[in-house]
């Protein structure tokens, strides 16, 4: 079965490739509009081979985690907050939903201004396009918690940020997943965007040199790494964190 | 000690924007060590009326004493065993039990060895790994009722416990929980729709009215222990408490 599914997807690669060399053969459009699958995968073997790849790569993923840890610990202190006192919620909670609707580049020329060209300002536009999907999913999970975990909890003797750590977090980790899995995506959209915008290292950074170089391959072939790089955060690290959680929770 | 007082407890309901009293001024002595079940027509609020013993609402008006001490929050000196059980998906059944010593602060070996001792008695030494999703229902209320022993409270408060347990699991605690009465000498107060139940459990069963409730009766059940339900000598019990609750209809 699992075999099975691989192969399914093997073959519907391999058909893309195929395709997509049947159309450059038939020359339809120039080269240097239209690039061969051959000449994309050259561009990735020489970033590979001199190392840039991996360098862009490297500089993209720690702006990546530093700006969305600190959305996820930003995200879930407000979230929390919102979901256990009201009047933050009617206050702050009515602002997250309007801040959440900013498109992420939509906060660099800010960025930029508040934090020059730097990887600060990469940074924050990273955790702040992230930081609200957390928030209201967090809100959302500690709002679902079965009132009598929270009233157990109390009469046993919780209270504070015991009944926050033991209670509260545990209890709404099945949404928490959520937020962190759609963070994870508006953090990676982000980061992507603004090193685009700020032109200063990174994945985005190296497709921008490639628009500005007219090497469509090299755009394209950034942009292959960059799905690629998507594919295997979200298979492997929140699919599974995901299963987990799930099966210790109950939940399937 | 364990003697826990409820005077002229008070409680409005909000219905339909209305406010609706369901508590009439209930007063209510239970000494130390005593075993009472609390029965009433539904909706008479003595869930309710328990959840303020608990401290986890507040009367409207009436006050709480235990041992003679004003009571005004939730602690773990009168613990609740929920009817659902409300037991943390999250941990393991041993997790669970010691979950209270942990927020007291208690060291882990001993936190170890007093959760065996309450495993071991509520026949869950097997299970102390499993999650609660992979318990029955009534496995997940020996474990609740454990969670609530290990906390050594002077007041044991128990909802319904037993309402959504088949018959053979539950006559089984009904057995087990006076052994554990029997054994720990706790002050239980425990409610209950079934009026059998309440019949085996009780050493006294105190009989709420209809809205607004009063404690309309109050019955000492002197019998032998362990009883089981379908001893005949219990059923002159069970009749004067069905007769008590029969004499009240909606006013």
């Amino acid at each position: 079965m699992k075999a099975n599914l691989l192969s399914k997807k093997i073959a519907f690669y391999v058909l893309i490739i195929i395709v997509w060399q049947g159309i450059d053969s038939a020359e339809i459009w120039p080269d240097n509009m239209f690039p061969s699958p051959v000449e994309v995968g050259e561009d990735l073997l020489y970033g590979l081979s001199d190392g840039s790849l991996f360098y862009g790569i490297a500089t993209s993923m720690w702006r990546l985690i530093i700006g969305l840890s600190i959305a996820i610990g930003g995200g879930m202190l407000l979230g929390i907050y919102m979901a256990r006192v009201e009047t933050v919620n009617q206050t702050i909670g009515s602002l997250v939903l309007g801040l959440q609707s900013i498109p992420s580049v939509a906060w660099v020329p800010l960025a930029i201004l508040w934090f020059g060209l730097s990887d600060s300002g990469i940074i924050f536009v990273t955790a702040i396009g992230a930081i609200f999907a957390v928030t209201i999913n967090t809100y959302t999970g500690v709002k679902n918690i079965d009132p009598s975990f929270i009233e157990a909890a109390r009469n046993m003797g919780a209270k504070g940020s015991k009944l926050v750590t033991t209670i509260l977090i545990p209890a709404a980790f099945p949404y928490m997943i959520t937020g962190f899995k759609q963070g994870w995506a508006f953090a990676w959209r982000g980061v992507i965007g603004a090193e685009l915008l700020f032109s200063f290292l990174g994945l985005g950074f190296l497709l921008n040199v490639g628009r500005q170089l007219n090497d469509v391959s090299q755009v394209i072939a950034m942009m292959i790494v960059i799905m690629g790089i998507g594919i295997l955060i979200d298979g492997f690290v929140f699919k599974k964190l995901e299963d987990k959680v799930m099966t210790k929770w109950g939940l399937r | 000690m364990g003697k826990i007082e409820a005077k002229n407890i008070i409680k409005y309901f909000q219905h339909d924007g209305k406010p609706l009293k369901a508590l009439g001024g209930i007063n209510l002595t239970v000494n130390d060590g005593e075993f009472v079940c609390i029965v009433g027509p539904s909706g008479c609020g003595k869930s309710t009326f328990l959840r303020i013993l608990a401290g986890l609402e507040k009367p409207d008006d009436g006050e709480v004493l235990l041992d003679g001490k004003k009571l005004v929050n939730t602690g773990p000196d009168r613990i609740m065993v929920f009817q659902e059980g409300a037991l943390f998906p999250w941990l393991t059944v041993q997790d669970n039990v010691e979950y209270g010593l942990k927020v007291a602060g208690i060291p882990k070996n001993e936190r170890h060895d007093i959760s065996k001792r309450y495993l071991d008695m509520m026949q869950l030494s097997q299970f102390e790994n499993s999650y609660t999703y992979q318990l029955s229902t009534g496995m997940k209320q020996r474990v609740a009722i454990a969670r609530a022993l290990v906390m050594d409270p002077d007041v044991l408060l128990m909802d319904e416990p037993f309402a959504a347990l088949d018959s053979q699991t539950r006559d089984l605690l009904l057995v087990e929980m006076q052994m554990i009465w029997q054994k720990t000498k706790k002050t239980i107060i425990f409610v209950t729709h079934n009026v059998p139940e309440a019949a085996v459990l009780g050493s006294r069963v105190a009989i709420f009215s209809h809205r607004p409730s009063v404690v309309k009766k109050s019955l000492d059940i002197d019998y032998k222990r362990p009883r089981v339900t379908e001893d005949e000598n219990l059923a002159k019990f069970e009749k004067e408490i069905l007769s008590a609750l029969r004499h009240q209809g909606p006013k």
